[in-house]
Formats: structure tokens, C-alpha cells, sequence
């Protein structure tokens, strides 16, 4: 039982870090729209945290750059397990249109394994609510499967 | 005091069940899904379910526990479950609704010391964790207990005159709850107002809610002490901080509200709790609503003047006997 408590606690209580890699800012706007009283996704528990250590969500966005790379890299790795790693926007997924550039070292998968990406330049804020809340069923798969 | 197995077996429910680790964890967890419900509510939002905090101590028990490489590893993981035992002690000795577990033994010096363990608590493992953050963190807290704890000893000071009148002063919990069934609670007494709102400024304080949440400010140094805490040493942190919610309004209702009998003990219980929801909702979410987080010094500087002011006025009427 205890362990069923748990389980339905990890869908119901994740909370956001949020890793910008060089984002040109437009999906970090989108993000924090997303926790204002319009769209309020604290109602389904949704919490930024400050800390990756407090993280159940890590929300990255931007295509990787040659400078945030390893700093990307560590940080998710600070992140106790069970985690879900998620893309915010193309950039992560494609370096959309910074592809090619000397300083894009991206995209993300080819670091860390991606769980959910919301598509998009940038994702509207009811887009990123439907991510998020698949991201929330991962983590508690993820929990299951442990 | 003889010592049999009935009276053991008593003390043990009162540490375990009620009003010990269970009920307080329990109210307290659903007075800090109160408070976040009615903050959302007051900022024309839906608000999470009054049961959040409930899920979030669940979710963190069953997250894994990082431990950094420089941190004191014993003093890390210890604090948290020191600061929790201290906080389940101290609901034993404050009366809820006249209701006193460990009534006579002990009066208001031994909450004071009391409150300041959790505390105290949360600076030790800060420290422990070998990050900046927690150190910036931690000189801050220090700075907020410093700002809290004269005006709540002038409170209780003041109180204690009151109830005590021109005899010794009583410090005693029992004491102050007997006075207030004879005579009325203190809350309605007019010297003892100031007292009363300055109580309500401390208790935000200590608890650690906004405006005055410098050592814990989420938003410039990531929860300050707490920042490398991660799983169940974290999931008792949150659940100190819930229990600190119930105990500092129950010594509210006792101090000020004590004065509520109706002849059956439950139903008072159940007044006292309503009436701790309620000091939740006024000193803690409105507050958080209307108000930004303010700066270390202005903490301090408005602790020293604003609200020990407003005890002292109190203090001075009660002791000059008006």
C-alpha cells in the first residue's frame, strides 16, 4: 500500500528545474507563462524549484551550446532518481535554426536520454501543460519500474 | 509519580498519536495545504489541492538520497530527524483547546527553548552540506532568529504579567489557560492587543513564510540551508515545516484564545484546530499574498522596532497595572 502511495504522490507532486542551454529566451518566457494565474499549473502540483537536488522535471531548452554543454550535462546528472528529462521547444531536439553553427554542439540526445519533447518555436503554453503532465505519468512509470 | 504500564502506554499514545507525531503531521500537512490553496485563491488562481503537501512528503520519501561529497555526513543526515522530534515535543506541552499532554511539567521557558531546536536544526545541516548557497542561506536564518526571538520573549513576558498580576510571574502554559477559563481570553483584554499582532508578525517569522522567508528565499539562493537536501531527509524538512505551522498557531490559540470552554473537551479541540486554521489563513497566506520578501536588514530592523515595539506597549500597560 505504502508503496502505491507513493507511486500515485510522484504523478501528482513534480516539480520543474528548468536548464537553459543557450535558449534564445522565448520558451523560458513560455515556461513561467505557463505558472501564472491564466494557465496555473500549480492546481496540478507543478513547483519551480531552484535546486536540481529538489527535482523531479528537468525542463531544457535551447539548442546546446559549446559552453553550456557540460554544465547541461552535470547538472542533470545532480538530479536524484527517478527523473524525466524533457525538451522544451525544437532547439534541444534539432538546433532548429542555429543548426550548424561553430558554437552549437547539440542536439541534447546525443548527451542524455530525452523521456518527453514538446514541439514547437516556442510551444504554446497549453502545449507545454499537455507535455508536462505526460512527463508527470513517466516519472511515475519510472517509480513503478524501480 | 508512580510508574506502571498503563501509564507508559498513555504517554507513548499521547507522543505517537494525539497530539504527538501523527495528528500534528497530519494537521499540519493539511494547514499547509490551506495555506497554499487560499495564496492561490487570493491571487485569482485555482490553487493546488489542499492535499499537496501531503503528495509532495509522499513523493520525496520515495526519491533517492544524494548525499554531496563534502558534506558531514552524519550531521547531515541527523538534522532533519532532530528538528522533527523537537517540533513532535513541543505539541505535547502546548494545550490545544485546554487539552495538555504533558500538563505541569513544564511552562513557556521550555517552548522557547524548544522553538528554537528546529531551527537551529535546519542551520546545522545547512552547514553540514558544504554548499554557498546553504551558507548564505544560514547566515541569514541566524539573522531571522535573532529578529524573532526578543519580541516573542516580550510577548510571552507580557502574558505572563497579565495572567500573574501583581503575584510571581506564572510561567506556566497550565497557568495561563486556568487564568483565561476564569477570566476571558487575553485576546479580548485591550493591553494585550499590540502583544497579540505582534505574535501574529512573529509567527510568519518563525515558521519561515513569506514576506520574512530570507533564509529560505526560493527565488535568489534556492532555498538557502535545504539546497542540498534531496529525498527523505528533505520530505522530513517540509513535514518540520508543516508541524512548525500547527504548533506556533496552537500556541497562539493558547496564549491569546485560551479561553474557550464549553464543557466538553473534544469540542473544544475542535475550536482550538479552527481556530488555528483561521491565525494560518490571516498571519500566514494573507500575508504571503499581499506582500514581497523583504531584505535581511529590514527583516531585523522591522522585527526590532515595529513589532517589539507593539510588545513592549503591551508590557508597560500590564506591568504598570492599568
Amino acid at each position: 500500500m505504502f508503496k502505491k502511495i507513493i507511486e500515485n504522490s510522484m504523478a501528482k507532486s513534480p516539480w520543474l528545474f528548468h536548464i537553459n542551454a543557450g535558449s534564445c529566451n522565448g520558451c523560458d518566457i513560455e515556461l513561467v507563462a505557463v505558472l501564472t494565474p491564466k494557465y496555473d499549473a500549480e492546481r496540478l502540483g507543478f513547483k519551480l524549484t531552484g535546486s536540481p537536488r529538489h527535482a523531479d522535471i528537468v525542463v531544457v531548452t535551447g539548442p546546446v551550446t559549446a559552453q553550456s554543454k557540460e554544465r547541461v550535462i552535470r547538472t542533470i546528472a545532480q538530479v536524484p532518481d527517478p527523473k524525466v528529462i524533457v525538451t522544451l521547444g525544437s532547439c534541444p531536439r534539432s538546433c532548429n535554426v542555429f543548426k550548424g553553427s561553430y558554437s552549437v554542439v547539440g542536439p541534447l540526445d546525443n548527451y542524455v536520454d530525452i523521456d518527453v519533447s514538446i514541439a514547437g518555436c516556442a510551444p504554446k503554453p497549453e502545449a507545454i501543460i499537455d507535455g508536462l503532465a505526460l512527463a508527470a505519468a513517466v516519472l511515475k512509470e519510472k517509480r513503478r519500474a524501480k | 509519580m508512580s510508574i506502571d504500564i498503563n501509564t507508559i502506554l498513555m504517554y507513548l499514545l499521547y507522543a505517537l498519536v494525539f497530539p504527538g507525531l501523527l495528528f500534528s503531521s497530519v494537521f499540519g500537512l493539511w494547514l499547509a495545504g490551506v495555506d497554499r490553496k487560499v495564496v492561490a485563491r487570493m491571487q485569482k488562481r485555482i490553487g493546488p489541492p489542499i492535499m499537496q503537501p501531503t503528495y509532495d512528503f509522499f513523493k520525496l520519501l520515495g526519491k533517492e538520497t544524494i548525499i554531496p561529497a563534502n558534506a558531514a555526513t552524519t550531521t547531515f543526515m541527523l538534522a532533519p530527524y532532530v528538528g522533527l522530534v523537537s517540533l513532535v515535543v513541543l505539541a505535547l506541552f502546548i494545550p490545544v483547546g485546554g487539552f495538555q499532554a504533558f500538563g505541569g511539567m513544564a511552562d513557556i521557558v521550555v517552548v522557547l527553548y524548544l522553538l528554537t531546536i528546529p531551527s537551529l536544526s535546519i542551520i546545522f545541516g545547512g552547514s553540514a552540506s558544504g554548499n554557498p548557497f546553504a551558507g548564505v542561506g544560514v547566515s541569514r536564518s541566524m539573522v531571522a532568529i535573532m529578529a524573532y526571538e526578543l519580541p516573542l520573549i516580550l510577548v510571552l513576558l507580557a502574558v505572563s504579567k497579565a495572567v500573574s498580576g501583581n503575584g510571581m510571574l506564572t510561567f506556566s502554559l497550565e497557568g495561563i489557560t486556568t487564568y483565561q477559563k476564569l477570566n476571558g481570553s487575553l485576546l479580548f483584554d485591550w493591553r494585550l492587543l499590540p502583544a497579540a499582532v505582534a505574535m501574529l508578525l512573529v509567527i510568519p517569522c518563525e515558521v519561515g513564510s513569506h514576506p520574512f522567508d530570507v533564509g529560505e528565499a526560493e527565488t535568489e539562493i534556492c532555498e538557502g540551508p535545504l539546497v542540498e537536501y534531496s529525498g527523505a531527509p528533505l520530505a522530513v524538512f517540509k513535514l518540520s515545516h508543516a508541524i512548525k505551522m500547527f504548533v506556533m498557531t496552537a500556541l497562539f490559540a493558547a496564549l491569546f484564545l485560551g479561553g474557550i470552554a464549553t464543557g466538553m473537551l473534544w469540542l473544544d479541540i475542535v475550536i482550538a484546530l479552527l481556530i488555528c486554521t483561521v491565525v494560518t489563513i490571516i498571519c500566514m497566506s494573507f500575508l504571503h499574498a499581499i506582500t514581497a520578501r523583504l531584505k535581511v536588514e529590514q527583516v531585523f530592523k522591522f522585527f526590532w522596532t515595529v513589532v517589539s515595539g507593539l510588545a513592549l506597549v503591551s508590557l508597560i500597560l500590564v506591568w504598570i497595572g492599568i
